[in-house]
Formats: C-alpha cells, sequence, structure tokens
C-alpha cells in the first residue's frame, strides 16, 4: 500500500492529471464512434510518447483503454449501434430503454456501472494482482476449451423467441471464425484463393456492417426530416424510482467478478465478460422475460463486465510478463522502452511506474463518473437530435472512416457492406444477430483450444474432462444450458399449484 | 524550332528524372507492418520509423497489416508502386518461412531488399526441475524418450518451429510441436506445465531464468548469447549450420531505383546504429545487424532454400 501513496503522489501531479483527463474524453469519443477502437487509437498515440514522461504516456492509455469501454455504450443505447465489440450486449435493453424514452437514465445507468466495474477492476489489479496472475497459470488449451464452450452456451440468453433461428445465426458465426489461415495446420481454409482473406473476416470490420448498417437504413427508412427537439430528448430529468438504484448493486458485484474473471485470463477479453454478465443478470433475475425489453439491470451487467475487464486485463501483462490482449501488449511495450523488463520483478524494478499506472486505472474509471456523466453523455445526446437526413450520412461516413483505417484496405468497405446488407435482412427476418459476432469470436478460440489440448494428450479426448479446472467448468457449463429451464419448469409448477 | 522544343522538352525530362532522385523524399511515406500493433516486429518499426522520420525530414505513416503469420501483409504490399514512398517493415518469416507452408502470391522476387536492422536467437527453456544442465544433456534427453517431450512454438511452420526441427532432425529428435499465437502464449502454457519446454523469444522468457523458474540450455544462433550464460549456441554443439535467427529488415516493392535503395539503406544504417536504437534493442535482446541491398538478397535466398529443406523433410 505504501507503493501507491508514493505512486499517488506522483500521478497526482499536472502532466498526468490533465493526460488522464483528456484522454478519458477522447477514449470517450474513441468508443462512441463505430469502427474507431481504443486498440487503434493506443497504437498510433503510443509511439508518440516514448520521449515523453511514462506516466504521462499511461496516463493516456488508462485514459483512452477506460473511457472507449464506457463510450462504447452511448451509440448503443442511442442508435442501436455497439461502438466497440465489448458493447453488444449493451444493446439488448439499452436501445429499448432509449426508445421508451428513457436514454437519459440508460446512459447514467452505462455510465455508473463502467466507473463501479472500472474502479473493482483496478482495485483488483492493485491488491491481488500477482495472486491472480498466478491463478491463470492453471489455464492451459482443455481449460480455454471449455471457457469457450461455456461462453457459447450464453448463446441461449440472446436467441430470442426462435430459438432455432438464434442457433442458426450462431452457426453462421462459426462458420465465419473457420475462415482464413488455420494456425495449427497452416492450410489457408474458406479463402476462395483470396489474399486478402488469409487473416479472415476482421472482427470489427464485419462487426460494424452487421451492427451499424441495419439500424442506420432503418433511420433511413422512416426518412425524417426535422429532428428531435431538446424537449423530446428527456435528457434533463430522468427519476430514478426509489430502490432502483440500489437494486443494481448485486447485479454490479456479479459483473464485477465475471469481468475480473475474464480479463486475468489471457485471451478473452471485454465482449466475452459483457455477454457472460448479461446473461448471469439474466438467470439471475426474477423477471427474466424482462431481458431485452428495456431493463436496466441488462444495461448495468454489461456496461459493468465490460469495464471489469479492463484493468484486470493488465495482471497477467504486469505481473508474468504475458500480455493478455493487444493494449495489453502495447503497455508492455512502452514499459520495454522506458527501460523496464517485463516480467514477475516488474514492480519491484519501478513501483512509481508500475504502481502509478495502476493508480491511473483507478483515476480514469472514477473519471468516468464525473466527465461521462456530465459533459460526454450530454453531448453525444445531442446526436439523436439529428434529422434522418444528416444522421444517416454522419454515421455512414464516420463507418467508412473507422472501417477503412484498421488495415488501410478497400476491400474490408465491401465486407462491411455485404455484413450490413446480411445484417438488416436477417432483422426482417427476425435472426438475431448477437449469436453471429459470438460465434465469431468464441468459435476459434473453442476450435484451436481443443486440437492444442489434443495434442498434448497424445489425442486422449478423456484429458478434456479428468483435470478439475475442465470439469469444473463442464458442470458449469451444463447448469448454465439446463438453469434456464429448470427456471420455466418451477415456475410452471407454482402456477399450476 | 522543332530543335528547340526537342532540347526543352529534354532538359524539363532531366528537370523531372534529377530531382525526383535529390529531393527524394518530397513527401509522407507509408510503412507496411505485416503483424498487429504492440508486437516485437511492431515496435521495433516503430521506434526505428521515429528516427527515420528525423533524418529523412518527413513523416512515415505506420499501416498494421496482421494476420497469417504476416503473409496478409506482405500480399498486400507487394501491389504497391514502387517510387519509395511504400516501405515494408518486415521480419524474416514471412518472406523465407510462411512461403514454404502456404501458398502465397508473393515469393523473393516481389520485393526489392533494401537493408535489415537487427537480429536474436530463438531459445529453447525447461522447468528448472529437468533431468539436463547443458545443451548437450538436453539434447540427449529428447533423443532418448521419442514422443515424450512437447514445445511450445510461435505457430506451425514459423521460424520458431523449424528452428528447432533443423536442430532436432540434425540429432534424430522426435518431440510434440504445440504451435501457440506467440511467445506470451507459450510462456503461459510453459510456467503452467502445459507444455514441457519453451520454444520463443529470449526476452519474453528471461525474467524467468533470472528467477530460477525456467532454465534455458539452447539457443537457435551459432554462437552463445551472453543473456542467457547456461545455452549453448549451436556452434559448440558441432551443429554450427543449423543457425537459424529471428531477424528484421526494411524491404522495398519490386523493381524499386537502385538509388533510392541506396539512399534508405545509408539512411537505416545510421538510425539503427544511433546509440538510442541500440539501448532500445538491447532491452529486447536484439542486437543491430545492417545487411544492405543484394547482400540481404542473398542472406533471404540462402534461408529460404534451407528453410525448403527442412520443412520438405517435415512433410509441411
Amino acid at each position: 500500500m505504501e507503493f501507491f501513496t508514493t505512486a499517488l503522489g506522483h500521478v497526482l501531479t499536472l502532466g498526468p492529471l490533465s493526460a488522464m483527463t483528456g484522454s478519458t474524453l477522447l477514449g470517450v469519443f474513441i468508443g462512441a464512434l463505430p469502427g474507431l477502437n481504443p486498440v487503434m487509437a493506443i497504437a498510433l498515440l503510443l509511439p508518440l510518447t516514448y520521449s515523453m514522461d511514462p506516466l504521462v504516456a499511461l496516463a493516456m492509455v488508462a485514459g483512452i483503454y477506460n473511457g472507449s469501454m464506457y463510450g462504447g455504450a452511448i451509440p448503443a443505447i442511442l442508435l442501436r449501434i455497439p461502438g466497440t465489440p465489448a458493447s453488444i450486449a449493451t444493446t439488448f435493453d439499452g436501445f429499448p430503454m432509449a426508445d421508451k424514452g428513457e436514454a437519459s437514465k440508460a446512459l447514467k445507468i452505462a455510465c455508473w456501472s463502467s466507473a463501479v466495474g472500472g474502479i473493482a477492476s483496478a482495485v483488483a489489479l492493485m491488491t491481488m494482482g500477482p495472486l491472480l496472475a498466478r491463478l491463470t497459470l492453471f489455464f492451459g488449451p482443455a481449460e480455454y476449451f471449455w471457457i469457450a464452450i461455456f461462453g457459447m452456451a450464453s448463446v441461449g440468453v440472446m436467441v430470442g423467441s426462435d430459438p432455432v433461428k438464434g442457433i442458426m445465426a450462431a452457426v453462421l458465426g462459426l462458420l465465419i471464425g473457420t475462415m482464413g489461415i488455420d494456425n495449427l495446420s497452416g492450410q489457408a481454409r474458406f479463402t476462395f484463393g483470396q489474399t486478402w482473406m488469409l487473416g479472415g473476416l476482421d472482427l470489427i470490420v464485419v462487426l460494424v456492417g452487421l451492427y451499424a448498417l441495419p439500424p442506420v437504413l432503418q433511420l433511413a427508412e422512416k426518412a425524417d426530416l426535422r429532428g428531435l427537439s431538446a424537449a423530446q430528448l428527456k435528457l434533463a430529468d430522468a427519476p430514478f424510482k426509489p430502490g432502483e438504484l440500489r437494486g443494481l448493486i448485486p447485479t454490479w458485484l456479479r459483473a464485477s467478478g465475471i469481468g475480473i474473471g475474464v480479463g486475468i485470463l489471457p485471451g478473452a477479453g471485454g465482449n466475452i465478460a459483457a455477454f457472460l454478465s448479461y446473461n448471469a443478470a439474466k438467470n439471475a433475475s426474477s423477471d427474466p422475460e424482462s431481458f431485452g425489453k428495456g431493463n436496466p439491470q441488462g444495461v448495468a451487467a454489461a456496461e459493468c463486465g465490460n469495464n471489469a475487464d479492463n484493468a484486470a486485463s493488465m495482471i497477467p501483462a504486469l505481473s508474468l510478463g504475458i500480455p493478455g490482449n493487444v493494449v495489453a501488449a502495447l503497455v508492455l511495450s512502452a514499459l520495454t522502452i522506458h527501460g523496464l523488463q517485463p516480467g514477475p520483478q516488474l514492480f519491484h524494478q519501478n513501483p512509481v511506474l508500475v504502481g502509478g499506472f495502476m493508480v491511473e486505472m483507478l483515476l480514469t474509471s472514477v473519471l468516468i463518473f464525473a466527465l461521462g456523466g456530465a459533459v460526454a453523455t450530454r453531448v453525444f445526446a445531442q446526436f439523436q437530435r439529428l434529422p434522418g437526413v444528416l444522421l444517416v450520412p454522419s454515421i455512414l461516413i464516420l463507418m467508412c472512416v473507422g472501417v477503412y483505417v484498421i488495415n488501410g484496405r478497400p476491400v474490408d468497405l465491401w465486407v462491411m457492406l455485404g455484413a450490413g446488407i446480411a445484417g438488416y435482412l436477417l432483422e426482417k427476418v427476425n435472426v438475431p444477430l448477437a449469436p453471429i459476432i459470438l460465434g465469431m469470436i468464441l468459435g476459434p478460440m473453442a476450435e484451436q483450444s481443443v486440437r492444442r489440448a489434443l495434442l498434448i494428450s497424445r489425442g486422449d479426448a478423456t484429458d478434456l474432462l479428468t483435470r478439475p479446472i475442465s470439469a469444473g467448468l463442464a458442470i458449469a457449463t451444463l447448469l448454465v444450458i439446463l438453469w434456464p429451464v429448470v427456471k420455466t419448469l418451477r415456475r410452471r409448477r407454482a402456477a399450476r399449484a | 524550332m522543332k530543335l528547340k522544343a526537342t532540347i526543352l522538352g529534354m532538359s524539363a525530362l532531366v528537370a523531372l528524372a534529377a530531382p525526383a532522385l535529390a529531393e527524394y523524399p518530397e513527401r509522407a511515406i507509408e510503412l507496411t507492418i505485416p503483424a498487429g500493433a504492440g508486437g516485437g516486429t511492431d515496435t521495433s518499426a516503430r521506434k526505428l520509423a521515429i528516427l527515420l522520420e528525423e533524418k529523412l525530414g518527413t513523416s512515415i505513416a505506420i499501416l498494421n497489416v496482421g494476420g497469417g503469420g504476416g503473409s496478409v501483409g506482405a500480399s498486400q504490399f507487394m501491389q504497391a508502386k514502387p517510387d519509395g514512398y511504400s516501405l515494408f517493415a518486415t521480419w524474416n518469416s514471412p518472406i523465407t518461412t510462411v512461403p514454404q507452408v502456404q501458398n502465397v502470391a508473393y515469393s523473393l522476387d516481389s520485393f526489392t531488399p533494401i537493408a535489415s536492422t537487427s537480429e536474436t536467437a530463438y531459445t529453447l527453456c525447461v522447468k528448472a526441475d529437468f533431468p539436463a544442465a547443458t545443451g548437450e544433456e538436453f539434447l540427449a534427453e529428447l533423443a532418448a524418450n521419442p514422443g515424450k517431450y512437447t514445445y511450445g512454438n510461435d505457430g506451425i511452420g514459423g521460424t520458431m518451429q523449424l528452428a528447432a526441427e533443423r536442430i532436432f532432425q540434425a540429432k534424430e529428435i522426435d518431440a510434440i510441436a504445440i504451435p501457440f499465437g506467440g511467445a506470451g502464449e507459450t510462456l503461459q502454457n510453459f510456467l503452467g506445465n502445459h507444455v514441457d519446454i519453451y520454444g520463443g523469444s529470449i526476452s519474453t522468457v528471461l525474467p524467468y531464468v533470472e528467477t530460477g523458474e525456467a532454465k534455458c540450455l539452447l539457443v537457435t544462433s551459432a554462437a552463445d548469447v551472453p543473456a542467457l550464460p547456461d545455452a549453448s549456441g549451436l556452434e559448440s554443439l558441432g551443429l554450427g549450420d543449423k543457425e537459424t535467427l529471428l531477424w528484421r529488415a526494411i524491404l522495398g516493392p519490386k523493381d524499386l531505383d537502385p538509388a533510392i535503395v541506396e539512399k534508405l539503406a545509408a539512411v537505416i544504417d545510421e538510425a539503427v546504429n544511433d546509440p538510442s536504437y541500440v539501448e532500445f534493442l538491447a532491452t529486447k535482446g536484439e542486437v543491430p545487424n545492417v545487411v544492405k541491398g543484394d547482400a540481404l538478397g542473398d542472406r533471404l535466398q540462402s534461408e529460404y532454400d534451407a528453410l525448403a529443406e527442412v520443412s520438405k523433410r517435415l512433410g509441411l
């Protein structure tokens, strides 16, 4: 703890403080624009900081990272367009809330939940980092396989009223996930001889097309020329019912735990954390039917879960030298450039710098309360007032710019258009889109892990079940699948009695 | 009149041609990196780009095109115009290794070699309780137990795997390759005892050598590596000709003007040997190594041929 008070002294100086404030705002902005994502922003900014005070550079990373996870919720709620892959689950209840005229309330809940998740995660990073990091080592390929399967089981929650269509969507996602070079055999799969497809379809490109284009087309269909008045936006007052905030606390606790748990595992990201948190909130609810129809608990779970992933994802990077995602890799490379050697001794090499970064992760989460609530939300919500004739082309341009800069190749724009048209048609026939993205994320993880596990066990499949953690995860998966069934049966019996 | 026009025309041509070189570069250069942001190739290229910007007096825009072990970026880059404003910062694997296992559209001829920048060896490490203390004992233990040990590597047909297999083939060793997504992932599985042997970059595993958790017994360079005193270089094991390194280079598109190549190679040489860059490389366990122009082309060709033979014998 002494480390942190010393570090705090260094962080609470003009440079890092202004960097945190500016970059949190920038992060909210980046997260809110579909296509732009924190990884890209940090990758662009970090090299510029190589000659700067490292605490200022890391303050910018912390701000962009935390800010963008909340920023993604803004278009998710207002327009049903997730700003980042991690805010898909936020659209489930956020947009229905906005539709009911509760946009401001939904944004407030998203903001507070993001801050709570971020703070919980930063506290875990500061207090239990090395311990949690050692825990991740128990997770080998067999365990990762079961985590992916566990995640896929949560597909049940988003299939909506027609399970067959939901499963079809998930299978479509799995198929898209198999495209490109197979990392385990080096074979190109489903690339149709096209070089640009060797890397598979880019998740963000598909996401932007699939998720942003259909709502934009729907806006265009309305052909609304006038836009909303300030009064119609209902931004000023969003009364909370008594006890409503207190009711969110269990959801926050659960989502923070899930987010941290997912975060510490290298390779599993905020999108999985948000899906799992949402699923858990729905399963725990006494009224699961209200999810997907504007239940504030859904927004709270998703946003708290994806922010709780952030600081926790730094745990294996800072404690073991194993970057769990690209942002963590960028942070490690920044530390290396400042002469530090990532690994178990990192903290002792420079407690002020490493401790300072942890404090910055905490403070930028606190800043979301102040900046996200007061400034950012009000500014961004104004976009919703724009008449459709202005809003539609503006979003389209932003989408195209965002998608183009990911790989700098025009073909991605066609992929986005294709995915968008597919998404529009699928929505018209009531096929849910979320399972497609989930399949794309978890399919490759499940496939590669199980093949690695079988290589290690020399082809013996029982190894997938005999290890304690894998067995536990397998049972948990079964429970997640069966729990809603049991609940429905119980309710039916209760209704009959 | 006619003559005058011809002279005017010719001098205009000369005027066009000469400054094109003298003033190169007169606008921003786009540097394609065939890997995602944050990895070793990315950070070393970005750091170098900052120095090159200063020396060339122009800005350099970085474009990360990851995927396919670097082949996606290489394929995209080979279509660039050879005007000196599109450059490619790669490591050796996409050029010499990936084509052995993937059906790629490019070959060595698709690029103009400009200059290599730095290099480092790969290492093979085991846990502290492994029954071997030297490189020789390590290889003997592997040879005595065919199919018993698993080693993690950076991906199927990647340079790390081929570097290891070159040694294993020479010693008739059968170890099971487990491909991971990169050295970080390999380290995680090595520390968690999911694989027996760590195969990958030195800098990633180095902290665990210092804590005593890992012992690195072999490096894939001919010479020993000072940072790893317990590891044998291949020369000392009589395998000096099986050296495989990880190295980085700047390439141009096919048919790049030799004058531009020469100018860039000179500037890269300066930048790489800048004390700040040498210091930066040291933190990653790399050393500067500048091979320019045609000599670089020869290096690529001989590595390509050696790895072609290994992968053929592996049946990849």
